[in-house]
């Protein structure tokens, strides 16, 4: 099948510091997925590449097997930015039309009602007296005007209650059962892990990871005990240990993988082994994964 | 071509909700009218025919204050707040989103040479045989063409403050040195010397000829279209730049 989405060696420099490092990717048709990363890890810059509207400084993107900018594509997208404001003077069923005009097979006024969960009272309602939270609705209803087969989300929830948030979720998964592909960044873990049937992880750039919430978690939990051993031990012994997922032999030392390094020490130790130089080394995602926590407790 | 024409109608609706622009553009150029021809004594010989000149100079100057400001200004917020980088990502073409915006003010700008008209009508009794009237209309419409352009240079800049404050210094600037306040022959020479080749000036001057019976001058249609030239090479030219990122 041919992918939706598709980027190769995309880099992005921003005088001279790199926002976006060779990442590669290919996004197939039905996916809902998560770019997941702290704020600067490059998962905007990296949207706006997808999109045309920032050039790549190298590599390529391309949507439905096109470049971003053409008219064809543009026609089967719907994109709700970051921090767009709405065009002001109009009501919001006046710029629903508007955007209606834009596509050649446009969603219906009640279907948008229906979907992002709009009141009349709204639809009537001048832009610029909207809150926040209403704004961001309608942003959504303008992405979805055009019956698009391919939506990218910057942020969406960023500025949401929590029942707007909810609503906002229900219907993308409604949209992914029709066979939309979705593409949402986020720098909240929970909402990722619920949502996306796959997690693309950032740091500094980079794509660190790339699969599923669950095995995106597993390799966030898993962790490393490593020691060295002055005695012979058959690594299948240790291999059949509770909670070891792996053993590796590196440089002399033996290398536990696990998720319990608590329990496994524990065993270790009941063994009685002359165990020297015991470390403790957490998972190489575990330095992004802190970030997002710890933004995840201060908003 | 039903987009084009949607989107103008939508530009259309917008302006005319804009209190701004009812103020600016069409009060506070009627006031003026009220002030130069009924309180202060100008002392003009023919007071009807002054009457019938400043009429022109102030329809002009309304509608060159709303080609620079408020089309130039309105394409800075838009900018500013993100709605024309969503719009790109929209298959609607870039250049449709020009041309709406000018055709729409210029629609708009109809409206206003109507009502100042009419208000001079009432105010001073100005007649003219109406094919002058509609010619005077015409050229004060098809006339802000480079102001329209200018309104498009200023609608490069990013901040819509810096925008705001710049265009208000050009167009007071522009109206006092072209003559649509006072006459020019009043104004100091250096300044007259300077106005003659600014393109307010010969804006005013066509509808001035009209309103005596006589045509534009050719170097009043050279100079315009000078100024829209240059406009609008150097609005392309910026923004063909800002786009390279």
């Amino acid at each position: 099948m041919q992918p939706v989405v598709q980027i190769e060696n995309l880099t992005k420099e921003f005088k001279g510091k790199r926002a976006v490092d060779d990442v590669s990717f290919t996004v197939q048709r039905g996916e809902i997925v998560a770019i997941l990363g702290p704020n600067g890890a490059g998962k905007s810059t990296t949207m706006l590449m997808m999109l045309g509207l920032l050039k790549p400084t190298a590599g390529i993107a391309k949507l439905f097997q096109e470049e971003p900018q053409s008219r064809a594509v543009h026609e089967r997208i719907g994109v709700m930015l970051q921090q767009v404001s709405l065009m002001d003077a109009l009501k919001v069923k006046e710029l629903l039309a508007l955007f209606q005009a834009y596509y050649p097979k446009p969603l219906s006024l009640e279907t948008l009602v229906k979907l992002t969960g709009m009141t009349n009272g709204e639809l009537d309602k001048r832009t610029e007296k909207l809150s926040g939270g209403q704004k961001r609705r309608v942003g959504f209803a303008l992405a979805l005007a055009g019956d698009p087969d391919l939506l990218f989300f910057d942020e969406p929830t960023v500025g949401m209650d929590s029942t707007a948030r909810k609503q906002f979720w229900l219907t993308v998964k409604e949209l992914a059962e029709q066979g939309k592909t979705i593409l949402f960044s986020t720098h909240y873990l929970q909402e990722a892990d619920d949502i996306a049937t796959r997690i693309i992880l950032f740091n500094e750039g980079k794509v660190i990871a790339d699969g599923s919430p669950i095995e995106i978690k597993r390799n966030l939990l898993r962790q490393s005990i490593s020691f060295k051993l002055n005695e012979t031990i058959e690594k299948a012994y240790l291999m059949n240990m509770k909670d070891v997922l792996a053993v590796v032999e590196d440089k002399g030392r033996l290398k536990l993988m696990t998720e319990n390094p608590d329990s496994v020490l524990r065993k270790l130790f009941e063994l009685d082994l002359r165990l020297e130089d015991i470390a403790i080394e957490k998972g190489r995602l575990e330095d992004a994964f802190e970030q997002l926590t710890v933004e995840q407790e201060v908003s | 071509m039903g987009m084009l024409l949607r989107e103008c109608k939508i530009e259309v609706i917008r302006i005319f909700r804009n209190p701004y622009f009812i103020f600016w553009s069409l009060l506070m150029p009627i006031i003026f009218y009220v002030i130069f021809t009924k309180v202060v004594n100008t002392g003009m010989e023919n007071q009807a025919l002054w009457n019938a000149i400043f009429l022109m100079s102030i329809a002009a100057f309304s509608v060159m204050g709303s080609a620079i400001m408020t089309l130039g200004i309105r394409m800075v917020q838009e900018k500013s707040e993100g709605w024309t980088t969503l719009l790109r990502v929209t298959p609607l073409p870039a250049s449709s989103y020009f041309i709406a915006k000018m055709i729409g003010q210029s629609a708009v700008h109809v409206f206003s040479i109507i009502i100042i008209f009419f208000a001079g009508f009432l105010i001073n009794g100005v007649t003219m045989p109406f094919g002058e009237w509609l010619l005077c209309g015409l050229w004060i419409l098809l006339g802000s063409a480079p102001f329209l352009a200018m309104g498009l240079l200023v609608g490069t800049m990013k901040k819509v403050d810096t925008a705001s404050g710049v265009s208000n210094i050009f167009y007071l600037l522009l109206a006092i040195t072209g003559g649509l306040w006072m006459p020019m022959e009043i104004l100091p020479k250096l300044i007259q010397t300077i106005g003659m080749w600014l393109p307010a000036f010969h804006y005013g001057n066509g509808a001035w000829a009209i309103v005596q019976g006589e045509s534009p001058e050719l170097k009043n249609v050279l100079i315009l279209g000078m100024y829209l030239i240059l406009f609008m090479i150097l609005s392309i030219y910026i923004r063909r730049k800002q786009e390279v990122v």
